[in-house]
């Protein structure tokens, strides 16, 4: 139950707010950019989805129509498999715009994503790209400082401080009131812009059931703990602060620290922590191992496979095999490439995940990056997610070679290249049917960044608490 | 408000008990001992520095006392924060007030803070026109006030807590002679309700006419009291100066 004091300076400050012109400049601005970047990133979401679904049923239908043909030519052809945009993806939509969200799956290769964006956007289109996200990280931070710089520095400074403790309320009661009732100005902006986001997922879902509504719910739980950090950080620094530009200037130092230099600094300690090899250096260092083999991973050897084949079926010559020692090779040589594929790709999605471990390591200093982690974690568009489905698209890529590989070694003979599969097994082939991870696994993955946001939220309210209670009248 | 003087027995409302004050080496404060009963206003006289918001910064408990005691009604401040601080009411010299809010609202909002949420509307704007104020200025945003109406405002902040003692600093700095009889005259009617008022200014004449005691301070000490019915105009100030000059 809220203290009768409380209750008074929540109602004073929530009006003071409001008829704040300052506040409301500012929050026309931030709530439009917030509803503007919302609706955009959820049209955006909902075209990709659209052209997703489109291409995957064009491809599907290529598949399934393209005519009689060796199956082996078949895996050649192969299929594309688009990674589906999950219902928060309009809110962040994290590293796919680098990632991409695409891939063609064929036979010998695991091939990169297709269909990123930021490879194809100019500058100033990258910086203009503004997300949901990003407003709510950044911009709702500096009006959380915006509003709370002078809440006891302004107080002090302007003599109304003396007036408030001599009228007998409590130090406590007059910062807690405080904080609520900005956070009340404060939930004015956002909680509508919270329902149009409950909304859009509602109505018009454009990714597929992943429990959305509860991903949504978290989300918005980890973006109210990230402004509650910035509320006490901000109450704590104007306690403490001598005068309110001292407050803002600290404040906004913590500001560009967050936003600004941690990022940077977590990308570049990340590299330099766990280089990755340029996609030149990869794909060179991928072509030479499939071309000879490593030390662990030798090249299938044809003669040796025929040998075993002829021994196993008890005939003397390869054309007496009851089945095509060709196709047999075929499925070596894939597996012999997907040995490679595992090596590289694996190192490759390890040292990400080092690197994402080094950003969540850095959030210990800057909170920003903890959010980060957990805001794309719940829209499904994190490092971690985009390796889950490549993982998924390549076990699919896999299966179907060992399909068509199969099929060409049980259904004809070696040496008889005009054996031709049809419509039957193209369209006995599953489609890729892919499930998103669990909020559980997110929140599994994520957990050091929920431990850190979890940290920095006690460590400021402690602080707030700590600063207010001794904060002087003059 | 009180409306009879404290009787036998009862403590003085505001009381100094060898109270002190030092910040470093300096001695802000050096055992200062005050009494002032119900219906009493005790004018605290002085230069820059002698002490006398020192003394009421102890009363209000906004620093702590190096030595000594600062009473109210028979409480410690230090011990007592929170039931001394109800009993209180204090005008700056500078009543500063929320821009955004209508003196009406200033006034709400401080008198709920001070335990007199329940009063209505129309019983707070009563007492603004009571403090002086114009009836249809109470609606109108602080942001138009003059010095003159926001002192007005203070002191019917004080007059809604319905305190028994009231601590003034520097009220009528900065006030034109009218608004400044005005101010007198409501002290005056407080201190007619059995109000205990302690009052630091540099104005001998608003001292004499408004005070019933006067003390003079000088270097953080209490160096002479006087009761302002037994001098004049003339001789408190020269009784002031000589203090000045010793």
């Amino acid at each position: 139950m809220i203290r009768h004091g409380i209750r008074h300076v929540i109602r004073k400050e929530f009006t003071d707010v409001l008829r704040d012109g300052r506040f409301r400049w500012c929050s026309v601005l931030v709530g439009a950019l917030l509803l503007v970047s919302l609706g955009h990133g959820w049209v955006q979401a909902r075209q990709a989805q659209r052209e997703h679904a489109a291409a995957r049923a064009t491809a599907r239908d290529h598949w399934e129509s393209q005519g009689e043909k060796n199956p082996h030519s078949a895996a050649h052809y192969g299929i594309y498999a688009f990674k589906p945009r999950l219902a928060l993806s309009f809110v962040d939509e994290g590293v796919d715009p680098y990632t991409g969200t695409s891939v063609w799956l064929e036979a010998h290769r695991q091939n990169d994503f297709l269909l990123r964006p930021a490879q194809d956007a100019t500058a100033a289109q990258r910086i203009g790209a503004l997300t949901a996200a990003q407003v709510l990280q950044h911009l709702v931070p500096l009006l959380i400082i915006l509003l709370t710089f002078g809440a006891l520095a302004g107080e002090r400074e302007r003599g109304t401080l003396r007036q408030l403790l001599a009228t007998g309320v409590g130090r406590r009661d007059l910062g807690m009131g405080k904080a609520l009732g900005i956070a009340g100005a404060l939930a004015l902006l956002l909680v509508p812009a919270a329902g149009v986001g409950a909304a859009a997922i509602v109505v018009g879902s454009p990714g597929p059931a992943a429990s959305p509504l509860s991903r949504a719910a978290v989300l918005t739980g980890v973006y109210v703990a990230y402004f509650a950090v910035f509320l006490a950080l901000s109450m704590a620094v104007s306690a403490w602060a001598r005068s309110t530009r001292t407050a803002l200037v600290i404040l906004l130092g913590v500001w560009v620290v967050n936003g600004l230099v941690a990022p940077r600094v977590a990308v570049d300690l990340s590299k330099w922590l766990h280089p990755t090899p340029s996609a030149l250096e990869f794909a060179h260092t991928v072509e030479r191992e499939m071309a000879s083999g490593t030390e662990d991973i030798a090249r299938p050897d044809r003669d040796a496979l025929a040998e075993s084949l002829m021994t196993q079926y008890g005939v003397d010559r390869v054309e007496d095999l009851p089945i095509n020692e060709v196709g047999a090779y075929l499925q070596e040589s894939e597996e012999f490439g997907n040995r490679i594929f595992d090596r590289n790709y694996g190192a490759l999605w390890d040292t990400f995940e080092r690197q994402g471990a080094v950003h969540e390591t850095v959030a210990v200093a800057a909170p920003l990056l903890a959010v980060r982690a957990l805001s794309m974690g719940l829209a499904g568009t994190d490092v971690e997610q985009h390796r889950h489905f490549a993982t998924a698209a390549e076990t699919y890529r896999r299966d179907l070679m060992r399909r068509m590989n199969g099929d060409l070694t049980a259904n004809s003979r070696s040496g008889d290249f005009s054996y031709q599969a049809g419509a039957e097994l193209w369209e006995s082939t599953p489609p890729l049917r892919y499930d998103a991870p669990t909020l559980g696994w997110v929140l599994t993955n994520r957990l050091p960044s929920l431990v850190v946001l979890g940290t920095w939220l006690v460590v400021t309210i402690l602080a707030a608490a700590a600063r207010v209670r001794r904060a002087e009248v003059a | 408000m009180q409306t009879a003087e404290s009787g036998a027995g009862q403590p003085p409302l505001l009381e100094a008990r060898g109270l002190s004050k030092r910040y470093g080496a300096t001695q802000a404060l050096d055992s200062l001992d005050l009494a002032i009963e119900a219906g009493e206003v005790y004018c605290l006289l002085g230069p820059n520095g002698a002490g006398k918001t020192t003394t009421i910064n102890l009363f209000l408990g906004f620093v702590s006392p190096s030595g000594g005691q600062a009473l109210v009604s028979g409480m410690d401040v230090s011990t007592h924060d929170r039931e001394t601080k109800h009993r209180l009411a204090y005008i700056p010299e500078q009543v500063m007030l929320y821009r955004n809010l209508s003196g009406l609202e200033n006034l709400e909002y401080f008198a709920s803070l001070g335990g007199k949420g329940s009063m209505g509307r129309e019983r707070l704007t009563d007492i603004l026109v009571q403090a002086g104020l114009e009836r249809d200025a109470a609606d109108r945003r602080v942001s138009e006030y003059s010095k003159g109406m926001r002192q007005k405002v203070g002191i019917a902040i004080a007059m809604a807590k319905e305190a028994e003692a009231l601590l003034l600093d520097e009220p009528t700095s900065g006030l034109d002679p009218k608004a400044s009889n005005e101010f007198s005259a409501l002290i005056e009617r407080l201190r007619n309700r059995g109000v205990a008022v302690l009052m630091a200014t540099h104005d001998l004449f608003r001292a004499k006419e408004t005070g019933t005691r006067v003390g003079i301070m000088r270097y953080g000490s209490l160096v002479t009291e006087l009761g302002t019915d037994e001098i004049g105009h003339a001789d408190l100030e020269r009784v002031y100066l000589e203090h000045m000059h010793d």
